[in-house]
């Protein structure tokens, strides 16, 4: 049995980490949930014995099996769960001002941004990936995407 | 009680602020105010600690080992106080300057209960908790801001922390299952009878967590992208708050519980010590906007932390406690003032700029007189050559930033355009004052720090 969850953990582990490196934030949070996942079985698998269910009253001499860990993995599973559902809303405000989630892009739309910084551009929002695209849409779309950002914050109360 | 009262004021009060529009002033007032009475409970817990040794209580009244406990200890007491002042002076910075966002109180708030908790926890698992309590306040305040711009960073900032936090519950994980306990002295006790070697993958993992947390060097990428994107306020809450949690980690979990792995893992320790203050250093001096330099100045001084933490044993453990109490305060100084114009700014600047760079007037002094004391004693020779090169390294970056934004004409007219609400300038003006305070009077500094790192002298072998 030990040796079967430590194969799925390893398996788990393995493919979330392979995720965790892909450009696409998508990708990134299926990482940070497989990860998470893996350690939620690591977590049971630290304190897997047999025995009764631990109820009170106990027989007189009788195994039960741990019951910490399931205490300490809902917990996890409730953390993770939390702190996902955060990550996802910070990829959306991400993609909501800069229409795009892969990391490649960001990083072009920043250093653009250092740049007309350095030459001391008042920076525009929204200017650098935008360009490539529809950039006629750009002063449009700007307004509603402050009013999105917003309600995100209250979301995420 | 008294342990119990500063943790639930923090979190009843930011439970009540996360309803309330936090973009009012009164309510910024009320959480400011909330902050202060947790502060005054923890000073009346660190009078009681002073006096009668380390105070524990079990939650629920159970028998202690079955409960969840709470320990105050000196060294819990010194950074709960120590984060709590930071978070008091950027929320009262950024309420007198105008709260942005409704939820900033609330987060600060609930920030500080969860730091205040993971200062004061004595058990394994609910140390985690409180960590990701304090965390996602962390993450959500990290996208506080107007300007599109820190988001990406703010992103990738969540996905390593959260790569953190499997690692360090991978590690209590480990460490339940091989000590069979989840209270921290119960751990501590055990683990002194294993065998080190089958430890230390645990210790591993668990220092990896809170190296990520504090930003050392192969962890730090996240960090500069953050510190400038985001607003004054949560750069010194990051900086001066929670990067507190990595030194405290690697202070409770290492010497306290893994003191063994800590030693084996100190070379380790020492190098990356070394790589993030010369890194930090380099990376400081090639930057030219205030804000980077100052972002990447703190990798170069958490690098002392960790050299400190390397020396180890309670001298080494008081100079790292020192070090992280003189760079909080610096950090919030430094981050607060940077934007700010108008008469007296320049003042709190140079203070915290030379601060940093470790001239005597300043509190910062201390920091690297203590470690330069304790490598002298031990004739540690390269200690003393780092601590030698790191402050001139930073004395040449914060004095070339000074220059640059003081010393500059245009950038001084521009700067005279608008000043900043006295309001604000004062809050900066009295971090200053206590940072010149700490390096004229440094005996309750030293004191203090003293004490916490002799916390669990008596666990080390």
């Amino acid at each position: 049995m030990t040796l079967i969850v430590s194969l799925a953990i390893g398996v788990l582990f393995a493919a979330g980490s392979y995720l965790l490196l892909q450009h696409d934030f998508i990708k990134v949070v299926g990482g940070t949930i497989l990860i998470a996942h893996s350690v939620n079985l690591f977590i049971m698998v630290s304190g897997l014995s047999r025995g009764t269910e631990p109820i009170y009253p106990l027989g007189d001499g009788a195994r039960v099996s741990d019951p910490l860990v399931q205490a300490m993995v809902l917990t996890a599973i409730v953390i993770s769960f939390g702190v996902t559902a955060l990550l996802i809303s910070l990829i959306y405000r991400v993609y909501v001002s800069h229409r795009s989630v892969d990391i490649e892009h960001l990083s072009d739309f920043e250093e653009r941004l250092v740049q007309l910084e350095e030459q001391q551009v008042p920076p525009e929002p929204g200017i650098g990936v935008l360009e490539d695209r529809e950039v006629d849409e750009d002063d449009e779309s700007d307004q509603p995407d402050r009013d999105g950002i917003q309600r995100d914050e209250r979301a995420t109360e | 009680m008294l342990i119990v009262l500063g943790l639930g004021i923090l979190w009843f009060s930011g439970v009540c602020a996360a309803i309330l529009d936090g973009r009012r002033r009164w309510v910024g007032f009320a959480s400011v105010a909330a902050i202060l009475a947790a502060i005054a409970a923890l000073v009346a817990l660190g009078m009681n600690v002073r006096d009668e040794g380390p105070q524990t209580m079990t939650a629920g009244g159970w028998p202690s080992g079955v409960g969840i406990g709470l320990t105050a200890d000196m060294l819990g007491v010194t950074f709960a106080l120590l984060s709590l002042g930071v978070l008091l002076a950027a929320l009262t910075f950024e309420v007198f300057n105008g709260v942005r966002s409704q939820s900033f109180p609330a987060l600060v708030l609930l920030l500080g209960a969860g730091l205040t908790g993971v200062f004061l926890t004595a058990d394994a698992f609910n140390f985690y908790v409180f960590f990701e309590i304090a965390m996602i306040s962390s993450y959500i305040l990290t996208g506080y801001g107007d300007e599109g711009r820190q988001l990406r960073s703010a992103t990738i900032f969540v996905i390593v922390n959260l790569l953190g936090s499997a690692f360090f519950l991978m590690g209590i994980a480990a460490l339940y299952h091989q000590t069979g306990r989840l209270d921290m002295a119960g751990i501590a006790a055990r683990v002194a009878l294993l065998n080190p070697t089958s430890v230390i993958l645990s210790a591993v993992l668990i220092f990896t967590a809170f190296g990520i947390k504090l930003g050392i060097f192969p962890f730090h990428f996240w960090l500069p992208a953050v510190y400038t994107g985001t607003r004054p306020a949560v750069a010194a809450i990051l900086s001066g708050a929670v990067a507190n949690i990595g030194t405290y980690g690697l202070l409770r979990w290492g010497g306290g519980m893994l003191p063994d792995e800590l030693h084996t893992a100190a070379p380790m320790f020492f190098a990356l010590g070394v790589i993030s203050i010369l890194y930090g250093s380099l990376q400081a001096l090639s930057r030219r906007s205030v804000a980077e330099v100052v972002a990447y100045s703190s990798i170069g001084q958490v690098g002392f932390i960790l050299v400190a933490l390397a020396i180890g044993g309670p001298a080494g453990f008081a100079a790292a406690v020192l070090f992280a109490i003189v760079n909080a305060v610096n950090k919030t100084l430094l981050f607060l003032s940077e934007n700010l114009r108008g008469w007296l700014t320049g003042f709190a600047f140079a203070v915290g700029a030379f601060s940093v760079a470790g001239v005597p007037p300043a509190g910062g002094f201390l920091g690297k007189a203590g470690l330069f004391q304790v490598a002298a004693q031990d004739d540690n020779w390269i200690v003393i050559a780092l601590v030698v090169v790191g402050s001139v390294l930073s004395f040449i970056y914060m004095f070339q930033i000074y220059q640059r934004r003081f010393w500059t004409p245009e950038v001084a007219e521009s700067a005279n355009a608008v000043a900043s609400p006295v309001s604000v300038r004062a809050v900066v003006v009295v971090l200053a004052i206590i940072t010149l305070l700490i390096g004229f009077w440094p005996e309750p500094v030293l004191w203090v720090s003293e004490q916490a790192g002799q916390s669990f002298a008596t666990t080390r072998p």
